[in-house]
């Protein structure tokens, strides 16, 4: 049982409730549609209430340097194209970069989202950092928000985005998306100490370690820290604990981890559990849950289809002239 | 016209620009009540520092070359300074590898206009003389700009500020406060991948940049005494390379020398060799030589960075053998 079966009525409108689950059956939805095609598909079963939960709500002008297990859901959350989106899959025509580059690692730059370009994972910490202080030199009320996985809290750009945020007051969250392995190192063995977000202490931050398969509690933490960082009082590092149910990619074997502590995991289904607590609540029926995730799946298999069909680059998309603005 | 510095022009191009654009802004170690090392942001820090726009960071290189992509995605146009260009290999992937691709990848949605300063070259100081520019040859996407006198300083960096792209700017340190030349005021803009002919001359072309420049015209001065009419063209910019002027000079003299600060393999002064033998082969009448340092690191006695760095009369020498071929 996650946080969320046993929670109490919340705040929220139903609306927000609703489109909370849509972006986590969305993002369910695109991991088995993905999945199927694509063999090194960095799949997100179980994560989804941490990526929903982060990404929905913000405001047009925010900036995010997404994780890429869940950059997709980022990419929707602001208002991307499933059609477009999935035509990056594969590199299509059709698609925002026109076969540039992956859509799965690197959102729409239109959409405010930073892609993770070169591959290499911490370095987004300190564009997003960037981004923030871009911000608060033009006084606006933005807010730039930085993912990343329990792997890259160990990279050292994440203490120096996390300093330097802190020192400059910049509006900037951090969250970690900690599903509790890089590729095949657990973060039991590999990150020291018994929570990333126990570090914001030594940056005089504000620092919560919080349940990441529950995605009310994700978003009550997420929210809260933007609010702070509009309010111009600085970052904050949120740790959502969750866990990688699937291979580092599609095709990788799960050897590392143990078919009971997998199993487990797999029992705590966000999805699952919000479901429950919608019905508990009065808020959605089964019957009209089960339409709405139907109605997902069709539209992602269809928007799928399309992107499948849809045309190749041709030649002119290279184009060797354009490297420079 | 005002007599300055290569400092003060460069100095003098950045303040200008603060004062016409809101958007820039500088950040780097030691930039503010400091003034920099070698006082390389001299009087920013009183002029811009309580708007916020002198910033200095923590010594976290690639944490705000970072945040200068961040920013520049944002829609500032930030200027990092990294102190010595030895630290490039800190920030390359910020400043290189994404910074540079961004605008390619998201298909011409994100622009990053960022100038990263840096001080590098044998000279006065005695240390952080290494030239690694060469590295940054290999990435696309990025600009690199190295002046030879106060005047080019001030007009590079007046046009690097307003380039939409990454631009590398180097300041060599054994030019930097070495004597005061005429700078032009106000709106002097010396447009980057233009390459100067600096002296005109019919029996070999002498390419080079930066202290090689200066160099070059001293052993243009020997050459002649032995009666041979060298001709300088000084890269000034030297990614993208100004291709038609070096091709026109070679294809007048027939005979080319290429003199460059780095060290032999992998230099940047190689694409010039590259760009004659494939474009201009049929003009040349002698092999083509390059004078570099040798394949070593920057040795630290002064005797010793004499024996290691070519000086006039190893350019002249070079160029000698070739006119007698």
């Amino acid at each position: 049982m996650t946080q969320s079966e046993s929670r109490s009525p919340t705040s929220r409108s139903n609306q927000t409730l609703l489109e909370l689950h849509r972006l986590m059956a969305i993002t369910r939805a695109l991991d088995v549609a993905i999945g199927k095609e694509d063999g090194h598909w960095h799949g997100l079963e179980g994560e989804e209430a941490t990526v929903a939960g982060t990404y929905h709500g913000l405001r047009a002008g925010d900036v995010v340097a997404p994780h890429y297990r869940g950059s997709l859901t980022a990419a929707i959350a602001r208002g991307g194209d499933l059609r477009k989106l999935l035509a990056g899959i594969f590199g299509k025509a059709t698609s925002y970069n026109r076969g540039r580059y992956r859509s799965d690692v690197c959102g729409p730059a239109e959409l405010g989202i930073i892609g993770l370009y070169s591959g290499a994972l911490g370095p987004p910490l300190s564009y997003a950092t960037g981004a923030a202080l871009a911000f608060k030199l033009d006084r606006k009320d933005n807010v730039a928000l930085a993912v990343f996985g329990d792997g890259s809290s160990s990279r050292g750009d994440c203490h120096e985005a996390m300093n330097m945020a802190s020192a400059l007051k910049l509006p900037v969250v951090f969250v970690c998306q900690n599903n509790q392995v890089a590729i095949s190192t657990l973060s039991r063995d590999r990150v020291a100490g018994r929570s990333v977000a126990d570090r914001a202490v030594g940056y005089g931050m504000p620092g919560r370690s919080i349940d990441g398969n529950d995605v009310l509690g994700v978003h009550d933490a997420v929210q809260e820290a933007i609010a702070r960082a509009r309010r111009g009082e600085g970052p904050s590092l949120i740790e959502a604990l969750t866990f990688r149910t699937a291979g580092h990619f599609v095709s990788d074997r799960i050897e590392t981890r143990s078919a009971e502590e997998v199993e487990a995991w797999r029992a705590r289904d966000p999805i699952a559990s919000f479901e429950k607590f919608l019905i508990a609540q009065g808020i959605a029926a089964r019957g009209l849950l089960d339409k709405a995730n139907g109605e997902i799946r069709g539209q992602v298999e269809h928007a799928m289809a399309l992107a499948k069909s849809d045309p190749e680059p041709g030649a002119d998309v290279l184009g060797v002239g354009t490297v420079f603005a | 016209m005002p007599r300055q510095t290569f400092q003060e022009a460069t100095v003098a191009a950045i303040a200008e620009e603060m004062r016409r654009d809101r958007d820039v802004f500088i950040m780097g170690e030691d930039i503010g009540p400091f003034g920099g090392p070698l006082k390389s942001c001299h009087g920013l820090w009183e002029e811009f520092g309580a708007e916020g726009r002198v910033i200095d960071t923590p010594i976290s290189e690639g944490g705000f070359v970072g945040a200068g992509v961040g920013a520049a995605f944002a829609g500032k146009r930030p200027i990092v300074d990294i102190m010595f260009l030895e630290f490039l290999g800190l920030v390359i992937h910020q400043f290189g590898l994404d910074g540079g691709a961004m605008h390619y990848y998201s298909d011409g949605k994100a622009k990053i206009p960022l100038v990263m300063r840096a001080k590098y070259g044998v000279g006065p100081f005695h240390g952080h003389a290494y030239d690694f520019h060469s590295w940054l040859l290999n990435v696309p996407g990025v600009k690199v700009v190295a002046p030879s006198n106060a005047a080019d300083a001030k007009g590079l960096m007046k046009a690097a500020i307003r380039d939409d792209n990454p631009v590398l700017f180097l300041e060599h340190m054994a030019l930097y406060h070495a004597g005061r030349e005429d700078v032009p005021e106000g709106e002097h803009i010396v447009p980057l991948g233009q390459a100067e002919v600096k002296r005109a001359g019919k029996d070999v072309t002498i390419v080079a940049s930066a202290l090689m420049t200066k160099r070059a015209l001293a052993a243009a001065a020997l050459l002649a005494k032995d009666g041979i009419d060298a001709e300088i063209v000084d890269l000034r910019t030297i990614a993208p390379l100004d291709k038609a002027t070096i091709l026109a000079s070679v294809r007048k003299t027939g005979r080319l020398v290429v003199a460059g600060e780095a060290i032999k393999t992998g230099s940047s002064s190689n694409e010039v060799v590259a760009l004659v033998a494939e474009e201009a082969f049929g003009a040349l009448k002698a092999p083509i030589l390059r004078v570099a340092p040798p394949d070593i690191p920057v040795p630290f006695h002064r005797a010793l960075e004499k024996a290691y760095l070519p000086d006039a009369e190893a350019i002249a020498a070079a160029a000698r053998r070739l006119a007698k071929s």
